[in-house]
């Protein structure tokens, strides 16, 4: 970590979460008063709630009481500045390590333990009306949009209390506004970089599509402070050696809504280097005839939580809900996800696809609800795992709640091995066991990585996968 | 059954078995639950001192342990139980032969077709009406070679080492609320033994009346089938329709020993004021095999998963289970596999209909515990919703601990296809035919593997039900 960083962020108070004079408002910052408003009644509302525990359905396999919150250094809201950044020369080398072998895009936000360090906007996007800035900047431009995706959710009543001091500790975030009819090209690429040993940090981003509006953005979530050229925490021989490790708790939150007719791609890249301990919290609203794709892929950290919710708001809408997680050393992952169909003639796709090697473990747990009145709903959920090692574990909890009549809603969970007559063959071609496994893997997660519709995308996550597997 | 008779043809009335009998128990304990109920109950069984004080124990763990948050609406339970009848006490002793039987007694199951039945098909009959076993007999054939099917009082009385090697090893009381409230006030239920290699070809039957307003049932079942053995139990279930509520809660331990073979046959066609809330669980040794069949169409609320733990090398667990969920019913059902040893396989195969307002919850768990060694499951979850009113819930819980373990879950929701009927209408159907012919076809799975009667039983009853479902 060099100085130049530390300097970004104010000073923490250790252990504040188990003192009761702790406030997450920060006297003499400037705070937008509705920001302040909403982090305060948030605040009360953690102080208030118990923490989950394993009795409650929702963290049933995920045990939140060994993450020890009282102990971790909340990285307050505050000091850092978004850096006027002329080219990728001004970013972080993790930053632009990815971009120099990333395809096209539209802008780059770059958030420090949850601060927003450096955000831009490419001329051509700003010149179509496209808005990207922080989030404390749209709390003034448009408060209404940020109200209503982000101090007005009503989160499940198990995630209440993560998402309230999400909230309470938000330091920062990015908003991403694209007008009516306005397709923007090439992606958003934000990349959330933990830096400081034993924090608690706290980012959220959004996005919205008007009507007939394109947009698309990936969240990558790395740690600072490795060698190399932005490799940083992904790959399995270079894990260890490579990202510091990092006894830090990250929260993360998303609202992605898409208007009448937009298309909207939202990718969360996690490759977190060892001790991470990330949750996260997805909101996506697809509204009449729009297309929302969400592909989150798992890859670092030590534990892992996404809650992903598409909600089905308008007919003709359409999500499409995609994830991939490979898991090794003693590595957790644990996916929730809700296909809320609300309205009539909605379509919803989910595949979910995990591979779990040395003592990794893995859930999902997925619901596809159909309200009273969602009629014609076409609702799919797939989930399938792959155990590669004597001690990796996992759990698949696919329900369904379906309260219309004239519906056609699937679902399908697997679990298993690779088959030997394919490592088998592998190897009859001179490939070690090892490499046959991994290539197998890469080839199960094959299929979901097909379905994201930009090429470039596409190519930073199987870059990402690769590097993690080692092939 | 011409598969062209109409409904109106059938002359079915709604409930048939909700006729009420005036009955002279010989003794009622007062209603609600007490230690001195539950020490009534045993001075009344003349047991010995262990099995009182496994009651008291059991009734303290019932009252430690909390209301089920999950499965169905059990909120008002608490109130009705205060109002239950724990304990009435039909006649002074069982009978062994029918003419015994006190006549109010007699004319009830005479009209149900017991004792027709056993004339016909039936290796031995057992009835309970209330609290007691009022009737059991087995006949000869079996007896001489020792086959044991007795009451649960004389399978305590005169088969003592036996009965107490095995009882409440399966489910123990503490296994959860409502078995921990059978183990205290249980009364009534079958002994069952099969000797080593004798295979029993016709089944053993029990009967279960409920007569009297605002009874408690809480009947227990032990049946041992020793290695190689072979034999099938049927039990039904029926009850006349009060207004207030009445509470049936049994336990089923079933021993299935090196390479025997048990089937275990319900067919639960409660009156819709009954909550109905079982435990069921059969242990399945080396090369065994369990099969349950489980038909939930009566009662208002049913909980009940029928278990198989499978224990020894080769054993294999299969339950098939069909729902019907008609206005006001909620059936939460399914089951559950555990392979705790390699090469143990399991099928689970649900079909649910609801209709009306009616709600079909599927629940069910499989578990592979480590070097459970290639385990093989496969569950699969249809379910069939009749009208927009209707709802339908899967809750499946797949843990696995084990890599060379192969497990599928699959669950589909449709209603029936316009396309389907359209077609059969075509062919000359009236819609009502159509409609019932479909839903045939969707249970046939299931309906054929049960007795002959029970079969036409059900498919009556699902003609019955489609009557203006239709429009």
């Amino acid at each position: 970590m060099t100085s130049r960083r530390a300097n970004s962020a104010p000073a923490p108070v250790s252990g504040a979460l188990a003192s009761s004079d702790f406030s997450p408002l920060v006297p003499g910052v400037d705070d937008p008063p509705e920001v302040a408003r909403a982090r305060a009644a948030a605040w009360k509302r953690f102080s208030a709630l118990p923490w989950p525990t394993k009795k409650s359905e929702a963290w049933r396999y995920t045990d939140l009481s060994a993450v020890d919150f009282g102990a971790l250094t909340p990285v307050l809201h505050g000091a850092a500045r978004a850096a006027a950044a002329d080219g990728d020369g001004s970013l972080p080398e993790e930053a632009r390590g990815v971009l120099a072998r990333s395809g096209d895009r539209s802008g780059v936000v770059v958030l420090r333990d949850g601060q927003v360090s450096h955000i831009r906007l490419e001329p051509e996007a700003a010149s179509e009306g496209i808005v990207l800035c922080s989030i404390r900047q749209a709390a003034e431009s448009h408060p209404d949009l940020l109200r209503h995706a982000l101090f007005e959710a009503d989160p499940a009543p198990a995630e209440e209390k993560l998402w309230s001091l999400h909230i309470a500790l938000l330091g920062g975030g990015f908003f991403l506004h694209v007008p009516r009819g306005v397709k923007l090209g090439a992606p958003v690429h934000a990349f959330h970089i933990l830096e400081r040993s034993g924090t608690l940090s706290s980012s959220h981003s959004f996005v919205h599509a008007e009507e007939g509006a394109r947009a698309a953005v990936v969240d990558e979530f790395l740690t600072g402070g490795a060698a190399g050229e932005g490799d940083a925490g992904g790959g399995r021989n270079s894990r260890n050696g490579a990202a510091p490790r990092l006894d830090s708790v990250s929260l993360h939150g998303a609202s992605v809504t898409g208007d009448a007719g937009s298309v909207v791609e939202y990718v969360s890249l996690q490759r977190f280097g060892p001790g991470v301990r990330h949750f996260s919290t997805q909101h996506v609203e697809a509204r009449n005839d729009s297309r929302l794709v969400t592909f989150n892929v798992a890859l670092g950290g030590e534990l892992s939580r996404a809650d992903v919710t598409s909600l089905l708001a308008g007919p003709g809408s359409d999500s499409q809900m995609l994830a991939l997680w490979f898991g090794d050393s003693a590595q957790h992952f644990d996916h929730h996800t809700l296909q809320h169909h609300a309205a009539p003639h909605a379509h919803s796709d989910l595949l979910f696809k995990g591979a779990l090697a040395d003592k990794g473990s893995s859930v999902f747990r997925g619901l596809i609800r159909v309200d009273k009145g969602a009629q014609l709903t076409d609702a799919y959920q797939t989930n399938r795992n792959l155990l590669l090692s004597k001690q990796s574990r996992a759990s698949a909890l696919p329900n369904l709640e379906i309260e219309a009549d004239d519906v056609r809603c699937s679902h399908g969970a697997t679990i298993g091995q690779v088959e030997d007559g394919q490592i088998f063959y592998l190897m009859s071609r001179g490939l070690t066991r090892g490499q046959a496994e991994r290539l197998l893997v890469f080839g199960f997660f094959e299929e979901v990585l097909a379905r994201l519709p930009l090429e470039g995308v596409r190519e930073r996550v199987r870059t990402a996968i690769e590097e993690k597997i080692g092939l | 059954m011409p598969q062209n008779e109409t409904i109106s043809e059938l002359g079915l009335d709604e409930y048939k078995y909700g006729f009420i009998t005036e009955d002279k128990p010989v003794f009622k304990a007062v209603p609600g639950l007490s230690r001195d109920i539950v020490r009534q109950i045993s001075t009344h069984k003349e047991e010995p001192r262990w099995m009182l004080d496994f009651r008291l124990k059991a009734l303290d763990i019932y009252e430690s342990k909390p209301m089920p948050d999950w499965g169905g609406d059990l909120s008002t339970l608490e109130a009705t139980l205060d109002q239950i009848y724990f304990y009435l006490k039909p006649q002074e002793q069982m009978e062994r032969s029918w003419d015994d039987v006190p006549q109010e007694i007699k004319d009830t199951f005479e009209r149900l077709g017991i004792p027709e039945a056993e004339r016909k098909a039936l290796a031995g009959v057992g009835a309970q009406y209330e609290s007691e076993m009022v009737y059991h007999s087995l006949k000869e054939q079996w007896e001489e070679q020792g086959v044991i099917f007795e009451s649960i009082e004389d399978g305590l009385e005169k088969h003592p080492d036996l009965f107490r090697q095995y009882f409440a090893t399966i489910i123990p009381a503490a296994d959860n609320k409502f078995a921990a409230l059978n183990s205290a006030v249980w009364s009534g239920g079958s002994f069952v033994y099969i000797p080593k290699g004798v295979t029993v070809e016709i089944p053993l039957q029990a009967y279960f009346r409920v007569n009297a307003e605002r009874m408690g049932q809480f009947e227990r079942t032990l049946i041992i089938c020793d290695e190689g053995a072979e034999a099938h139990y049927i039990e039904g279930c029926t009850a006349p329709v009060y207004s207030t509520e009445s509470f049936h809660s049994g336990v089923i331990e079933i021993i299935v020993k090196r390479g025997a073979r048990f089937r275990y046959t319900t067919i639960q066609n409660w009156s819709n004021n009954m909550y109905n809330l079982v435990t069921q669980r059969a242990q399945v040794h080396e090369d065994g095999k369990m099969e349950w069949l489980d038909g939930n169409l009566g009662s208002k609320l049913t909980m009940k998963y029928p278990s198989c733990y499978l224990v020894g090398d080769r054993a294999h667990g299969e339950i098939l289970s069909i729902a019907y969920a008609g206005d006001g019913q909620h059936q939460d059902t399914g089951g559950k596999v555990v392979h705790a040893a390699p090469d143990t396989t399991s099928q689970i195969t649900s079909k649910s209909i609801s209709k009306g307002f009616g709600r079909a919850s599927y629940r069910g768990l499989c578990k592979v515990y480590d070097g459970a060694l290639n385990a093989r499951s496969n569950v699969e979850c249809d379910a069939l919703l009749l009208d927009e009113t209707s709802r339908t819930d899967t809750y499946p819980y797949i843990e696995i601990d084990e890599n060379t373990a192969s497990i599928g879950h699959e669950a589909t929701v449709s209603k029936v296809g316009d396309e389907q009927l359209f077609y059969l209408m075509s062919r000359g159907m009236d819609e009502a035919e159509a409609m019932a012919m479909i839903v045939r076809g969707f249970i046939e799975p299931v309906a054929k593997e049960l007795p002959l009667e029970y079969a036409i039983e059900l498919n009556r009853l699902i003609e019955l039900e489609m009557e203006g479902s239709v429009g």
